[in-house]
């Protein structure tokens, strides 16, 4: 009976012995995994593996807001010449003073004002990205060769294109080179620019544009048009599936009061 | 003779500094750009911007019409880049954007002539350079159509890609996917997918097929399109909704056209039954809401919304449009007196859109009967200027000349007054001194003077001799409304009925 207990406690000994052996080894084995497949690591910000997507994310809702900016501002981030609507500066893209008179193009090639403003407006926080992820790189022991160059915005069928001309060199065990870098953005801004283009030219040409021909083009589209009383006309351009909306002012073929003769 | 010259030179030089006084007073300069950042406009010459903020430069300006300058002449402008064309647009705030100015005001140029720029599934009025320039990032040929100019017409070329049931396996299961030919191609492409097959014309819920998708009495809406769908278990699209041919296995074969699908000629709106909705007809798919009245579907949650409206107890027909009559909300239009609008209503969508008509009622709407039962309206240049030149009522009532109305008075023992007068009085400027001048050359049309003779009885009573009609309340009233009929003039209340400054009696004292 002694004899079997005393058996006992030599086995389980030994049993301890094994295990503190096997959990040595399982470590042992975790560490060489970990240092001899680098790929495994994991990142301590996942977006860092890909800085396109760390670009996307960090610029998106800039030009998110600067593009809402400008559609409720007529294409304009500072409108010199403008009405003022609901608390909005809204910019005057075709204005005469005069009676009788079509108005005249104030800001001619909207699509590329706007294109060029919203350039302009997410200039700083483009560069502030750009830093951002370099420093990023930096903390995770990567050389990193960045050099700054164009912007270029455009406005496209159901997106707007940012294109950062910048080039990246990541160098740590190896060298990973980035060109540039592209946001693209689900947005209709072009198709809104487009009817409003299309507005304008009636605006220029006869003085006036009925915006039920408009909506009866575009079914998703609500075309609002508030007369002020000095002539001014103000349009507001709106996608019934999202809302997003553009608006400017014109002034155009304005007739007096009366007989004109003063 | 010395004392001669000098008077002479000293009446001369006052003459020429009094010619210069007046010229500076009345002569308005071509600016550039005025002080309030607007391009070529004819202002005084203190308006005018003298900064070197113009390209640069320091701005122009001349004592004449921005037309007769080169600066302010009036162009097209374009961007040779993207194909965007601006007509009308001064030379100067071309270069400015870095635009290609032309001489061609309308932009009848062909860099800016317009037709059709078809993509895959859309297709919208663009230039050739802009089509290209959009074809070339979106990944597809240029496909330009110059011979269709008229915007209807282009977005009727918009043609969808032959679609079909995408067949693969993955995960070990047969599933499938409605897409185009070459989105099924694309998707060989991806390694987790294997025995990819492509079946023109078929649902993916079609049994000869042996997916795992069937059917279900889900239904959706889809973007771009009016009609309810229903969905495969699968999520896919399948055909129109038709609840009487659910358990139909060939309606979950095939794809069926909409002209096949029920009730193809009615607009279906608030149909339990049938999805086949008709946006011209005055119906949309829209997700069922009691709130909305609409019919509970039998099968999904979506439902062909009626789009039509009522107005103050009328009911009107999506795409319908009437003038905005006399209400709470809009007054005065009735007699068209001051401060009062023409409005056009439109029933769009289930709501009432409103379009108002030129301010001062410059425009006033006018209802045409184009289609029996559909109501259309538009707002309309009023033309009043020339009734009260017009003598008789021949010319007056000749609605090419103008918008008038012929009045015949002769009250008791009074002459016969017979004017022509505005038919929609006109609003009237009465800010501002030049505007209250033309208010008062305007009224003065119905400005009317009676002078009435009495003489003393002999027990020294006063008696009307002549003209005593001129004492009728009722002739009164009559002149007055000649008067309120030019414009705002007159003794009348305002579409807010607020009292002017003067009462009727103030007329005749």
């Amino acid at each position: 009976m002694e004899k079997r207990v005393g058996g006992f406690k030599k086995n389980k000994k030994a049993q301890v012995t094994i295990f503190v052996i096997i959990a040595i080894m399982i470590i042992v084995v975790g560490i060489l995994i970990y240092m001899f497949y680098p790929k495994i690591k994991t990142d301590t910000n996942p977006e860092l593996k890909n800085p396109q997507v760390f670009i996307q994310t960090c610029i998106e809702d800039e030009i998110k807001n600067s593009v809402e900016k400008l559609s409720l501002q007529g294409g304009s981030s500072e409108p010199t010449n403008y009405v003022v609507y609901e608390n909005e500066k809204i910019d005057y893209i075709c204005f005469t003073e005069e009676f009788y008179k079509t108005c005249t193009m104030q800001q001619p090639l909207l699509k590329k004002h706007i294109e060029s403003e919203i350039e302009t407006g997410i200039k700083e926080k483009v560069n502030e990205c750009f830093d951002d992820l370099k420093t990023s790189y930096e903390e995770e022991n990567y050389e990193v060769d960045l050099g700054r160059g164009e912007i270029d915005v455009e406005l496209l069928p159901k997106r707007i294109s940012a294109t950062f001309n910048y080039s990246l060199t990541l160098t740590k065990d190896s060298t990973e080179k980035f060109k540039s870098f592209k946001v693209v953005l689900n947005n209709n801004l072009y198709e809104l620019v487009s009817i409003a283009n299309s507005i304008l030219k009636w605006e220029a040409l006869y003085g006036d544009a009925d915006i039920t021909i408009y909506m009866d083009l575009y079914r998703d589209l609500k075309v609002e048009k508030i007369l002020k009383t000095d002539g001014t006309a103000i349009y507001i351009l709106t996608d019934r599936n999202n809302q997003n909306k553009f608006q400017f002012a014109s002034r155009s073929l304005i007739w007096p009061s009366g007989y004109g003769f003063y | 003779m010395i004392k001669k010259i000098l008077t002479f030179a000293v009446i001369f030089l006052f003459g020429i500094l009094a010619i210069n006084f007046i010229f500076a007073q009345s002569v308005s300069y071509c600016c550039e750009k005025t002080i309030e950042g607007v391009w070529c406009m004819d202002s005084p010459q203190e308006k005018c911007e003298t900064r070197d903020v113009c390209e640069g430069e320091k701005c122009k300006s001349h004592p004449t019409s921005c037309e007769s300058t080169s600066y302010c002449k009036l162009g097209c402008c374009y961007d040779s880049h993207s194909g965007e064309c601006s007509p009308n647009t001064p030379q100067k705030t071309c270069n400015v954007e870095g635009g290609v100015w032309e001489n061609n005001a309308k932009c009848e140029i062909p860099q800016c002539e317009i037709g059709c720029c078809i993509l895959p599934n859309q297709a919208f009025p663009q230039t050739l350079t802009a089509c290209k320039r959009i074809s070339a990032v979106s990944g597809v040929q240029t496909n330009f159509r110059s011979d269709i100019k008229n915007e209807f017409e282009c977005m009727a070329t918009v043609t969808s890609d032959i679609i079909g049931a995408c067949v693969f396996e993955k995960e070990f299961e047969k599933t499938c996917r409605l897409l185009t030919q070459k989105e099924c191609k694309e998707m060989e492409s991806i390694s987790e997918n294997s025995d990819v097959s492509f079946h023109p014309g078929y649902l993916c819920s079609a049994e000869k097929l042996g997916t795992i998708c069937g059917p279900s009495e889900q239904t959706t809406c889809v973007e771009g399109k009016e009609e309810v769908y229903f969905l495969d278990t699968c999520g896919n699209l399948a055909n129109i909704y038709d609840s009487s041919k659910i358990d139909k296995k060939e309606y979950w074969s095939r794809i069926y056209t909409k002209s096949e699908s029920c009730k193809s000629d009615s607009s279906n709106a608030n149909s339990a039954t049938c999805g086949n909705c008709n946006y011209d007809q005055g119906s949309t798919c829209k997700t069922y809401s009691r709130v909305e009245g609409d019919a509970k579907p039998r099968y999904g949650d979506n439902i062909c919304r009626d789009l039509s409206c009522e107005y103050n107890g009328d009911p009107y027909q999506h795409g319908e449009k009437w003038c905005a009559f006399e209400d709470e909300e809009n007054k005065g239009v009735d007699d068209n007196i001051p401060g009062s609008r023409h409005f056009v209503l439109e029933c769009r969508d289930g709501e009432i859109n409103v379009i108002p008509c030129e301010d001062k009622r410059a425009q006033v709407c006018m209802e045409i009967d184009v289609v029996p039962d559909f109501m259309n309206a538009a707002c309309v240049v009023n033309k009043w200027q020339t009734c009260t030149a017009q003598n008789n009522s021949k010319d007056c009532l000749n609605t090419d000349k103008g918008d008038c109305d012929w009045i015949e008075y002769e009250g008791k023992d009074a002459p016969k007054i017979e004017k022509c007068i505005p038919k929609y009085a006109p609003g009237l400027d009465l800010e501002g001194d030049t505007a209250s001048k033309e208010a008062t050359e305007v009224c003065s049309a119905g400005a009317i003077t009676c002078i009435v003779k009495y003489e003393k009885a002999l027990f020294g009573k006063w008696k009307c001799k002549k003209n005593c009609h001129c004492l009728e309340p009722e002739w009164k009233q009559e002149m007055n409304q000649i008067c309120t009929s030019l414009g705002d003039c007159g003794v009348d209340v305002n579409y807010l009925n607020d009292k002017g400054y003067h009462i009727i009696t103030d007329l005749w004292n």
